[in-house]
């Protein structure tokens, strides 16, 4: 266990020491995320009225409905790409066989080299949160920051294992991401992102039901917006770690078995 | 009799074809049919060292790449210290250290010392210990300044000098080291021939298999040289021995003569 965190402290430390090298890259994020908030802001105020805010689960109007389903997306993601984003930057670089043959399981590299995105990918969300309390009035007072960091982690492992399987399809065809396609697009009309799945036909609710990240952002904003606590939000926390329990261990052997694959065609570093 | 430090028996690796286009979506699942090796045996004993010798595309890489566990073998088996490199890897990952051949293999906007403190802690050497061997490395491949600076701005020859650095770094008891002096200038080429055979091999607890194409470093640092040729073990002996039996008076010679490209056997020519 202890080795194994070292082991992801040291994934941690390498993509820190590199980002670092990239400094004004944070500053400038952070500006763009804060034209990003004012954009969400004009357009609700353009778009609100007493009709819309009824027709929102957690009233508190669209541009807190809109910018957490865009912060969201923008978890989502990162879930989605990093995996695949690390590989192909191991692949190109030439370290992915020398990652293979130290004495660090395959698990952990996997995790390691997620962990550092992953963290960015929150630091990012807090900002867009955090410039539309300063500046826009998005409704901060009442959140339940332990049922968000509970939402976000179960978010987080249920849509690694999509990711895992994205980097599993890299490795065999070197190029695409079908399952982010796939999720993204669908989630896109039925997830409940930029607006509430009530306003979809029924059939497409049905779609959005068996989607996960309409699960996600339910809890979410009830966490966020409605001040909901983690007992409040287990339902959809059930759902999202049961689609973990299901994804991960499959998503892991199907990368194995990728692995094994390539190392049988010896296309391990083939782009 | 010590268990051998590295045995390989009858291996064998095919390929499937290269494929362009659209059949190349289907080359994961192709059938395959390119002989890279073909059954190949010979063991390595502890603190010895030998060289894989062959023309390019004789299958020496393939050879170590299956040793290190980056490719699966057709038939056969491949054991380092009696670990088979297919059912237990991560042991087999545990005795071994591994260079590419390539300079490529590190992050570009880390300096030298980050990068091997990394691999160091994938390899899991305490920080301390880690310091004590970059240093003690650095000063035996001359790193000086290149090892707090960044990959990108370093030479090829200081890259390659760190990849040995890195393949030495946890002291492994194996080293497969694909062509190692192959971006090295005469000078470092040499100081690290002469490191290799002061400082690791004559501990006696280390074995070492390399490919190489520059015969005097095979002459100098191997006791028995393997002659690969397409695929097949032609021989495997001292180098003594492999220019007696050729009744050749260089290992270049000899190696023409065992790989049948010299125009002594082939009949092209004037004999020698």
């Amino acid at each position: 266990m202890t080795r194994s965190l070292r082991e992801l402290w040291a994934f941690f430390w390498r993509d820190l020491s590199i980002a670092r090298t990239y400094r004004t890259v944070f500053v400038l994020e952070a500006l763009e995320a804060l034209f990003g908030v004012a954009m969400f802001f004009y357009v609700a105020r353009f778009v609100d009225s007493p009709q819309l805010r009824n027709a929102l689960p957690q009233g508190g109007g669209y541009f807190a409905f809109s910018l957490i389903g865009f912060v969201f997306l923008d978890y989502l993601n990162a879930a989605m790409d990093t995996f695949d984003r690390s590989l192909e930057e191991a692949r190109d670089s030439g370290t992915l066989e020398h990652l293979l043959v130290t004495q660090t399981s395959l698990p952990v590299i996997l995790a390691g080299s997620a962990i550092y995105p992953f963290a960015v990918t929150t630091l990012r969300i807090a900002v867009y949160v955090a410039w539309g309390a300063l500046f826009f009035g998005f409704p901060l007072r009442g959140a339940n920051w332990l049922a968000v960091a509970a939402v976000l982690l179960a978010t987080l492992l249920a849509f690694s294992g999509l990711g895992i399987l994205s980097a599993s399809y890299l490795l065999l065809f070197k190029r695409g991401n079908p399952a982010k396609w796939f999720l993204l697009g669908v989630s896109s009309v039925a997830g409940g992102m930029l607006f509430p799945i009530s306003v979809l036909p029924d059939w497409l609710q049905i779609v959005a039901r068996l989607n996960p990240v309409t699960y996600a952002l339910d809890a979410m904003r009830a966490a966020l917006l409605g001040g909901a606590d983690v007992q409040a939000v287990w339902r959809p926390l059930i759902v999202l770690l049961i689609f973990s329990a299901v994804l991960l261990p499959l998503s892991m052997a199907v990368f194995s078995w990728a692995l094994r694959r390539t190392k049988t065609t010896g296309t391990l570093m083939h782009r | 009799m010590p268990e051998a430090a590295i045995a390989v028996a009858s291996l064998e690796k095919l390929f499937p074809p290269a494929r362009s286009g659209w059949r190349a979506f289907l080359q994961p699942f192709e059938k395959p049919s390119v002989v890279a090796l073909a059954g190949i045996s010979f063991e390595v004993r502890p603190g010895e060292a030998l060289a894989l010798l062959g023309a390019n595309g004789a299958g020496k890489s393939t050879l170590l790449k299956i040793l290190a566990t980056l490719l699966l073998p057709t038939h056969g088996h491949a054991q380092i210290a009696g670990h088979d490199a297919v059912l237990d890897p991560r042991a087999v990952r545990r005795q071994i250290g591994y260079h590419a051949g390539s300079d490529l293999g590190f992050y570009a906007r880390l300096t030298g010392r980050q990068n091997l403190r990394f691999f160091g802690r994938l390899n899991h050497l305490s920080d301390a210990a880690s310091a004590q061997r970059i240093a003690l490395l650095s000063e035996q491949f001359h790193l000086g300044e290149a090892l707090d600076r960044q990959l990108r701005t370093l030479s090829s020859g200081t890259v390659q000098r760190l990849s040995l650095a890195r393949a030495l770094l946890h002291q492994p008891h194996v080293l497969l080291l694909d062509e190692p002096t192959r971006s090295l200038d005469a000078i470092a080429a040499s100081e690290f021939r002469r490191f290799l055979k002061s400082e690791v091999l004559s501990r006696g607890d280390t074995s070492l298999l390399f490919a190489s194409h520059t015969l005097p470093e095979v002459e100098m640092l191997a006791d028995r040289v393997a002659v690969i040729d397409a695929g097949r073990l032609v021989t495997c002996d001292t180098p003594a021995a492999l220019k007696r039996t050729t009744n050749a008076a260089s290992l270049e010679d000899a190696f023409m003569r065992l790989t049948g490209r010299s125009p002594h056997l082939t009949g092209e020519g004037t004999p020698e």
